[in-house]
């Protein structure tokens, strides 16, 4: 069957079984490979976060039949190509919060779903928010300084 | 005074941030490859057993199925090598533990791939299995491997230790037990493998050891090195998991097999089984004292649990048992160390090769002492922590590198002090605890241990370093570009870190041992100055004049009649015939016979250190047995932090890693005859786990390292199991033995004193 959805402000359709979950549809049709596969598509690590109808989703765990007719945000849609960073991005990298990098993508949409919704969050709501997003390199805490530091940024600029 | 340093000390950004943050950046699973098959592996379902059949032909006719490999099929050495080449690429015969690869399908497809390992018909005989170490060593254990289940013994005696104890005051005994754990770096294993049309191998690996990892594919194929070439992606984190050929040797098989490109892509449970694990440990401590305090002596019996295969075990087993005296100066020590093969999914290399498990138990047992003594832990800390001009028992000279000692204990005295203030939440009890350590550098006298860095310098002005050991995501890259760039006087912006290609790139080494900021950067200074000896060389034929004329400063060549030649245009002008402006030079850890005791086996001593101490808060919540830890500050003697935010994000990352071992992480058998293997149940700490850490990065200057700069990749694990410990024991009196510490264990564990009635 063909599958209808948006990604990144752009419309796609895609012929392929329903039963293919977004992160493989996402990696392997569209090339979108930002969203990572940390825990064997399991839902357990975060890595594959990505933002379904602006809420943050395991895509290992949505089935590529469930976002007809959604909006679907990756990573690769926050800033354009070469273009200037999105000010979580530049947060993340500014605040040292990035090491390996394979969580990243995920607690970076992770963090943008919690600021549009929180625009001051405190930092336990940052933690909870960053609570399905394993990182084994940093210990979290450039992490919550990055997004504290992006809620700053975001404030100005409203 | 001191020459005012460039960019080290300055928190440079990393150039890979951008590229991680947009989702740009290509681990070896994202890597694009036309007409990629994929490989899956047929994993052994048990601990033990002889494979009696292993059929083949209905997997093989299978329609999208391309080729099938087992052992039978390898063209080259059946087993590979860390350091014994005691590990079979695909079973031969017998399967040692769960998950032990038996047999490799490339198809089409991923999902091809899985549904056809059903078509693979084996037939096993299940053995008796052995899955704990202290069980392998007796008579009568299940084998392992044909020459007995002890790998390793090393025996070490310093001063006399029957004296000790029967001079002593005060002798305690006890038996520690750590769990195993999983590096969990959170990219799987992967591997992209391509077969050449003349008969060569390209291999995209996730690694800590790309010219390792040539050699074993090499062996395993039965090919000349030079025909295998490692070409490093992103790497999403290894923690010494990495430390491991096993997915380079399978993809490449299974590339020369489908006589095509091939991705092996591990899923987690089969990271969890088939890769390195920090060694399970037992030990056994008794430690002598007097009624003050001073250790007199120490007498340890750890048996380490090697599960099936030696992988790095025995260099483990050897900075485990140099760690068993931790920080302190203690006359006499006996130390019996077995290394024990098992059943188990083998171990390997972990953040800290052996220091977190004798850690726990030599600082668990200096607080015991300080409780039967009624003492304060941090003084009887003070009274046997190691001084300058102390030996450690080795022999080892411990001068520069015990000097930031007292500086240590007195910002651990400051942090409890301050932590101790604060009240507990209603219904929790809390507790403060301390921790020491000490964590050596490189891989141990009379190994080979030194890297080799090479600098070109481009017609557009900027510095290339061709690193040959692989950034793993902690920032490696980062720090070689500063001190690079330090050396020859330029911003780190000019400096950049060409990717890995064992082509292209020297021989850096594994990067491993908290060696590289160190092993690099002494590697990079040396090449620089020879660059910059190019540099004048060839501005000088340029300009007709002697190089004695000519000098050089911040990427510039200052001619005698003033003017000034760009680095970029005299490489330019080299360029132009054929001719490149590079220099490249080696740099070894140093073992002077004068500071190397010769006694012992190889690989031990070690002979530089680095110190540092922790302070761990806890609440617990005596009904339930919970712990939060609420608070934790590291104090970390680095020696010079050539990049302090790389440097924080290292310790911030290894108290971590130190919280997972103290609580949560454990990968245990269970009822149902599986082991733990996956996030579900493995419990990683979250954000929510892990509290503020607060760094004190002290700078005692290594002499021998680049511009003072001692390693930090390691250190920050150890010290957090035993001071969150030792904070729970603070909190209720409950002195753990084992780890995790799980409510139920802190519930069961027969309690001490009730709070407050304790000396403070």
């Amino acid at each position: 069957m063909t599958v209808s959805f948006a990604v990144n402000g752009r419309e796609v359709q895609i012929a392929c079984d329903p039963g293919r979950t977004l992160l493989e549809v996402l990696r392997e049709d569209l090339s979108l490979t930002g969203a990572k596969d940390g825990c064997g598509g399991e839902g357990e690590c975060g890595a594959c976060t990505v933002l379904l109808d602006g809420e943050p989703v395991n895509a290992c765990l949505v089935l590529v039949g469930q976002v007809e007719g959604r909006r679907v945000e990756t990573i690769e849609g926050l800033a354009p190509p070469g273009g200037e960073l999105h000010p979580i991005q530049r947060a993340f990298v500014e605040a040292g919060a990035v090491q390996c990098g394979y969580c990243t993508p995920g607690a970076v949409l992770a963090a943008r779903a919690l600021l549009s919704r929180e625009p001051d969050p405190s930092e336990e709501q940052i933690r909870e928010a960053l609570a399905g997003n394993l990182c084994r390199c940093t210990g979290y805490a450039k992490m919550v300084d990055a997004v504290r530091r992006a809620a700053r940024e975001l404030g100005r600029e409203a | 005074m001191k020459p005012e340093l460039g960019t080290v000390g300055r928190s440079e950004p990393r150039k890979d941030a951008r590229e991680k943050v947009t989702g740009a950046a290509r681990y070896v699973a994202d890597l694009e490859a036309e007409g990629a098959l994929w490989a899956a592996v047929l994993r052994s379902p048990h601990h033990s057993a002889r494979i009696v059949s292993l059929g083949t032909e209905r997997a093989r006719r299978a329609p999208e199925v391309v080729a099938v490999v087992t052992s039978a099929d390898v063209p080259g050495q059946k087993r590979y090598a860390a350091i014994l080449a005691d590990q079979p690429a695909l079973a031969v015969d017998v399967v040692r533990h769960k998950g032990e690869p038996v047999a490799l399908l490339v198809a089409r497809t991923r999902e091809a791939a899985r549904s056809a390992l059903g078509l693979l018909e084996v037939e096993y005989q299940e053995l008796p299995a052995v899955l704990d170490p202290v069980a392998a060593l007796e008579p009568g254990a299940p084998p392992v491997h044909e020459n007995g289940n002890l790998l390793t013994r090393y025996q070490f005696t310093t001063g006399d230790p029957d004296a000790a104890f029967a001079g002593a005051e005060v002798v305690l005994e006890e038996t520690f037990r750590v769990q195993r754990v999983a590096p969990g770096a959170l990219e799987p294993e992967a591997c992209l493998a391509r077969w050449e049309g003349d008969g060569s191998l390209t291999l995209w690996v996730s690694s800590q050891k790309p010219f390792e990892d040539r050699r074993n594919v090499a062996a395993v194929l039965g090919l000349p090195e030079e025909r295998v070439r490692i070409v490093s992606a992103v790497v999403g984190g290894a923690f010494g998991g990495k430390e491991d050929s096993g997915v380079a040797v399978l993809a490449g098989l299974a590339a020369w097999a489908a006589r095509g490109t091939v991705r092996v892509v591990n899923d987690r449970w089969e990271s969890f089984l088939a890769h390195p694990k920090r060694h399970p440990a037992v030990v056994r401590y008794r430690l002598a004292a007097l009624r003050d305090g001073t250790i007199l002596g120490v007498d340890v019996l750890g048996h380490l649990d090697k599960g099936a295969y030696a992988s790095y075990g025995p260099a483990v087993a050897g900075i485990f048992t140099e760690s068993l005296t931790g920080a302190y100066r203690i006359p006499a020590v006996r130390v019996d160390t077995r290394l024990a093969y098992t059943h188990a999914p083998f171990s390997g290399a972990m953040r800290g090769f052996g220091g977190p498990q004798a850690h726990f138990a030599v600082e668990s047992m200096v607080d015991m002492l300080a409780a039967r003594l009624e003492l304060d832990p941090l003084e009887v800390r003070r009274r046997n922590a190691v001084r300058p001009g102390d030996r450690h028992y080795t022999g080892v000279p411990l001068d520069s590198s015990a000097r930031s000692m007292e500086r240590i204990l007195a910002e651990l005295e400051r942090a409890r002090k301050r932590l101790r203030l604060r009240e507990a939440g209603p219904g929790r009890r809390a507790g403060v605890g301390v921790s020491l350590a000490v964590q050596s550098m490189g891989l141990g006298a009379h190994v080979p241990d030194d890297s080799t860095a090479r600098l070109e310098w481009l017609p557009d002005g900027r510095v290339v370093i061709l690193a040959g050991s692989p950034d793993l995501g902690q920032g490696l890259a980062v720090a070689t570009e500063q001190l690079a760039a330090e050396a020859l006087g330029l911003p780190a912006a000019r400096v950049f870190t060409a990717p890995l290609d064992t082509r292209r790139s020297p021989d850096g080494g594994v990067t491993c041992a908290s060696r590289m900021t160190y092993l690099t950067g002494n590697a990079l200074r040396a090449a620089a100055a020879r660059l910059e000896a190019r540099l004048l060389e060839g501005a000088a034929e340029l300009a007709g004049r002697e190089v004695a004329e000519l000098r050089y400063q911040a990427g510039e060549v200052l001619l005698p009649d003033g003017r000034r030649l760009a680095a970029g245009a005299v490489a330019s002008r080299l360029a132009e015939r054929g001719a490149r402006l590079a220099a490249e030079a080696v740099a070894s850890f140093a073992y002077p016979p004068e500071r190397t005791p010769q006694e012992y086996p190889v690989g031990i001593p070690h002979v530089l250190h680095v110190f540092c101490g922790q302070v761990a808060r806890v609440e617990v919540d005596p009904e339930l047995g919970t712990v939060e830890v609420t608070d934790v500050v590291a104090v970390h003697d680095v020696g010079k932090a050539v990049n302090p935010a790389a440097v924080e994000g290292q310790i911030e990352g290894g108290v971590a890693q130190g919280l997972g071992y103290a609580l949560s992480e454990d990968m245990p058998l269970k009822a149902s005859g599986e082991w733990v293997d996956g996030f579900a149940e493995y419990l990683l700490p979250t954000a929510r786990d892990v509290p503020r850490i607060e760094c004190v990065l002290l700078e005692e200057a290594e002499a021998s390292g680049p511009w003072g700069a001692k390693g930090v990749g390691e250190m920050g694990v150890a010290p957090t199991a035993p001071a969150v410990a030792n904070a729970i024991f603070d909190a209720v009196g409950v002195r753990l033995t084992r780890l995790p510490a799980s409510p139920e264990a802190i519930l069961s564990s027969p309690g001490g004193p009730p709070p407050g009635e304790r000396p403070r």
